[in-house]
């Protein structure tokens, strides 16, 4: 991601010349010293407050504490399986029935969709946790995370892969009607295989904010890295340093999973040049829909 | 819906709040965006680093995580804003990093040719952003940053888990004294999805008004 | 050219899903603790139990003795009541969950306890469906709750307190407040009560309790009232607040019981009349929040004395 950026955005500006380069190298030396400064003033008011002290930190590197902390990573890990294996086919089934051509099938496809991406996920667990008990519905805790976040999720991977249906040519469909192919045969054999490929960027990366989803388990008490840490914390008393670690881990197993999505896009960015992908106006429409993955934290 | 009329006051209060949050991290969303984006794009390499670092942190960390660290945590520090400030400024921040995601790839809808007839012109690089690019890849992502704006209502909800009233915490409340759960956060949900589908429409006659044809 | 990729790309990613599950299902799962000591020591050694006559058949208690831990909805993260000690996960610590291995002593003749954590305010449900035998978990008894489960108890009589600078002498109590200034949690019972018990204190809220105690460390007011247990917390981790007084507002903790089970609260209630008498009760408030205050262990509060229990 970051290698192709200079060579994709190249055209930005010119090759830079003398002078060019002169006044790269001052807003170079200028924004280091700015970021340099803002980075001070906040360590000097750390400082200030004990919260480098290294006796504030070392608690964190110790083996128990570590693997207090680990336990907890792999039941977000846990979580976050669970709820991917049951979205990614939820969420593909709902996409296929959202353009299918008939009513009946689209109808509760959209409303489905509509619903559920339309309504925070906190207010689903609290559905879960306050109403449905009441009702004598009472899963287990895993169940009580999961299950608002397998809604909300497959919402947003049916999106991701009816923008990837749509960006097929009517053309692929039509032919395999034409062949005698049913439709179910079409959307098995044709459409899908080709718009998967299309969105497995995308879908990697609703796996980082379905991962990111899963810290509301510190809502629901489920044994997950963030309620972990807040466990921790009422022990230690150390927040700055206890979530500032938090942060980092998710930042690694996060990053290694964006990271991998960058690297799926960049391959299947490669065979298309890019100015031809950016003139067409069906370029914005096909872009677009790789962002809405994103979201959804 | 009786149970939205009997605690009118407490809902509206609750609504404003969450619209209040909403509109404020917008506001600031997309003016951390926007300058984000410029910063990656820009020939300084040093901005480049430091808006990529800024865009991976807040794209694969946990809001959740950044409200405790924020709220509970930075105080220690001394950094102690309130409440409804400190969820404003987290969120702000952590959709910035979504917008930034957004409008870059609306820069990518830029055609080169046009920047480049902007150089011949002789614009620098802070002309070519602000008269061509900006503009430009604004007008082109219009439905993704109405998708990011829903989303960024969505997690206002979160304000609830670190003490905020707002519309979802409000439910809690007034289902702890009616007792009618399926009632109070059915016509809540509702409520939301008033908001997110206004602003789908709004996103659409926006992008219907601005969109480059080319 | 891309036809030949697909299957390797698409695979790659269903491998590296299948293999993350198969990681993870191996890892099993463990959202509850299971706290047990293989030799009752310390305060269980001489701990009550109870005899095969109280425990009586087909009972719930004898249900629970069958069965060899004790299933309680309990906190994981209140220091001094009920705190998991993160380097080593198995050990929970304090008032509520002392009480809790009391109980289990009581029945099995072993402090075997299971936890659940509760998620705030499912514990009526947790009761309800019979996930947890019992609730140790600051259980405010009302007349509200107890229409939908029991309460045994009252066990512990909390409720607002002062809190003042360590080196602040002059204020004992909530009668010396008059025409100081109060440092109140926002959206706290204190809100209400302080104006009322003294109506000439000039009242101001933070929105956190560690915001309200770094306010009143920076003496941006002379005392910050907030409810007993928070404000002992508090005070053992930072040694330059303490509290001054009693409780001055009364919030009665029950342990929060299945409903419609009147043979376990009777049970429940002699094993609380019994610990009390026994020692045991005083015991396990010095060693938890006893470590906090100065003052020694109240008088416990008289069993079935509120509403509600």
């Amino acid at each position: 991601m970051s290698g192709s950026r200079g060579h994709e955005l190249a055209h930005l500006y010119d090759h830079p010349g003398p002078a060019a380069r002169r006044r790269v190298l001052v807003a170079s030396v200028l924004s280091v010293l700015v970021l340099v400064a803002v980075l001070a003033l906040a360590l000097r008011e750390l400082g200030q407050a004990g919260q480098l002290d290294a006796d504030r930190w070392t608690p964190l590197l110790s083996a128990d504490i570590a693997s207090y902390l680990l336990v907890g990573l792999r039941g977000t890990l846990q979580a976050a399986a669970v709820v991917a294996v049951l979205s990614l086919p939820l969420g593909v089934l709902l996409a296929v029935a959202r353009t299918s051509p008939h009513r009946l099938v689209r109808v509760p496809a959209v409303v489905f969709v509509e619903l559920f991406r339309t309504v925070p996920v906190l207010l689903l667990i609290y559905v879960m946790l306050f109403a449905l008990p009441s009702y004598g519905i009472n899963p287990d805790v895993l169940w009580k995370l999961a299950i608002p976040l397998v809604l909300a999720n497959s919402a947003a991977i049916a999106e991701i892969v009816r923008a990837g249906i749509l960006s097929l040519p009517r053309g692929q469909t039509e032919a395999g009607l034409s062949l005698g192919m049913r439709r179910a045969q079409v959307v098995r054999a044709v459409v899908l295989p080709q718009s998967l490929r299309h969105v497995t960027p995308s879908l990697v990366s609703q796996l980082v904010s379905l991962l990111k989803d899963t810290s509301l388990g510190y809502v629901v008490a489920f044994t997950e890295l963030l309620y972990r840490a807040q466990v921790l914390t009422s022990f230690n008393r150390l927040l700055i340093q206890t979530y500032v670690v938090v942060t980092l881990m998710y930042l690694v197993v996060n990053g290694s999973l964006s990271f991998l999505a960058a690297r799926l896009r960049a391959r299947s960015d490669t065979p298309v040049p890019p100015p031809a992908l950016a003139t067409t106006p069906g370029a914005a429409v096909v872009t677009a829909p790789a962002h809405e993955e994103v979201r959804h934290g | 819906m009786d149970a939205l009329t009997q605690h009118g006051d407490l809902i509206a209060e609750a609504l404003g709040t969450t619209l209040l949050i909403a509109v404020l991290s917008t506001v600031g969303a997309l003016v951390i965006g926007v300058l984000v984006t410029v910063a990656r794009i820009s020939p300084v390499p040093v901005l480049r680093g430091a808006a990529f670092c800024y865009v991976q942190y807040f794209l694969n960390v946990p809001l959740l995580a950044l409200l405790l660290l924020a709220v509970f945590a930075l105080p220690d520090a001394g950094l102690v804003m309130p409440l409804t400030t400190t969820v404003v400024v987290v969120l702000g921040l952590y959709e910035g990093a979504y917008v930034a995601e957004a409008v870059r790839s609306g820069v990518n809808t830029v055609a080169p040719g046009e920047v480049e007839a902007a150089r011949a012109l002789g614009m620098g690089f802070s002309q070519v952003m602000r008269k061509i690019v900006v503009p430009q890849a604004l007008r082109a992502v219009v439905q993704p940053l109405g998708n990011v704006l829903i989303a960024l209502l969505m997690n206002t909800a979160l304000a609830a888990t670190v003490g905020v009233v707002e519309l979802t915490s409000a439910a809690n409340r007034i289902n702890n004294v009616l007792a009618q759960p399926i009632a109070v956060y059915a016509s809540v949900g509702v409520v939301y999805m008033a908001m997110a589908l206004g602003l789908g429409l709004m996103a659409s006659r926006v992008e219907k008004r601005v969109a480059i044809l080319r | 050219m891309s036809e030949t990729r697909r299957p390797r790309r698409l695979g790659f990613a269903l491998a590296a899903v299948t293999a993350l599950s198969l990681v993870l299902a191996a890892c099993g799962s463990d959202g509850e603790s299971d706290s047990s000591a293989a030799e009752p020591t310390g305060i269980f050694a001489d701990a009550p139990v109870a005899d095969d006559a109280a425990i009586g058949e087909g009972t719930t208690m004898a249900e629970i003795k069958e069965r060899g831990e004790l299933v309680v909805a309990a906190a994981l993260d209140a220091p001094l009541l009920s705190q998991q000690d993160p380097t080593n996960p198995d050990d929970v610590e304090g008032f509520d969950i002392t009480l809790a291995k009391l109980l289990a002593t009581y029945i099995i003749g072993e402090p075997n306890v299971k936890i659940t954590p509760p998620a705030s305010e499912t514990r009526e449900a947790l009761l309800q469906n019979g996930t947890v035998d019992a609730v140790f978990n600051t259980y405010t008894i009302t007349e509200e709750r107890a229409e939908q489960v029991s309460f045994a108890g009252p066990y512990f009589m909390s409720g607002l307190a002062v809190a003042v600078p360590a080196d602040e002498d002059e204020i004992g109590g909530i009668e010396d407040l008059d025409g100081r200034t109060v440092i109140v949690g926002a959206n706290t019972p204190a809100v209400e009560a302080v104006p009322e018990e003294a109506p000439d204190a000039d009242v101001i809220s933070f929105a956190t309790d560690p915001q309200a105690v770094q306010a009143l460390l920076q003496g941006r007011g002379d005392a910050y009232v907030q409810d007993y247990l928070l404000l002992a917390t508090n005070a053992a981790s930072n040694p330059d607040l303490k509290i001054a007084g009693e409780p001055f507002t009364e919030e009665p903790y029950g342990i929060g019981l299945p409903p419609d089970d009147p043979e376990f609260k009777e049970f429940v209630n002699d094993w609380l009349l019994k610990i009390q008498e026994d020692g045991q009760w005083a015991q396990a408030f010095e060693d938890s929040i006893g470590t906090a205050v100065d003052s020694e262990a109240p008088t416990p509060p008289a069993i079935g004395s509120v509403p509600g229990s």
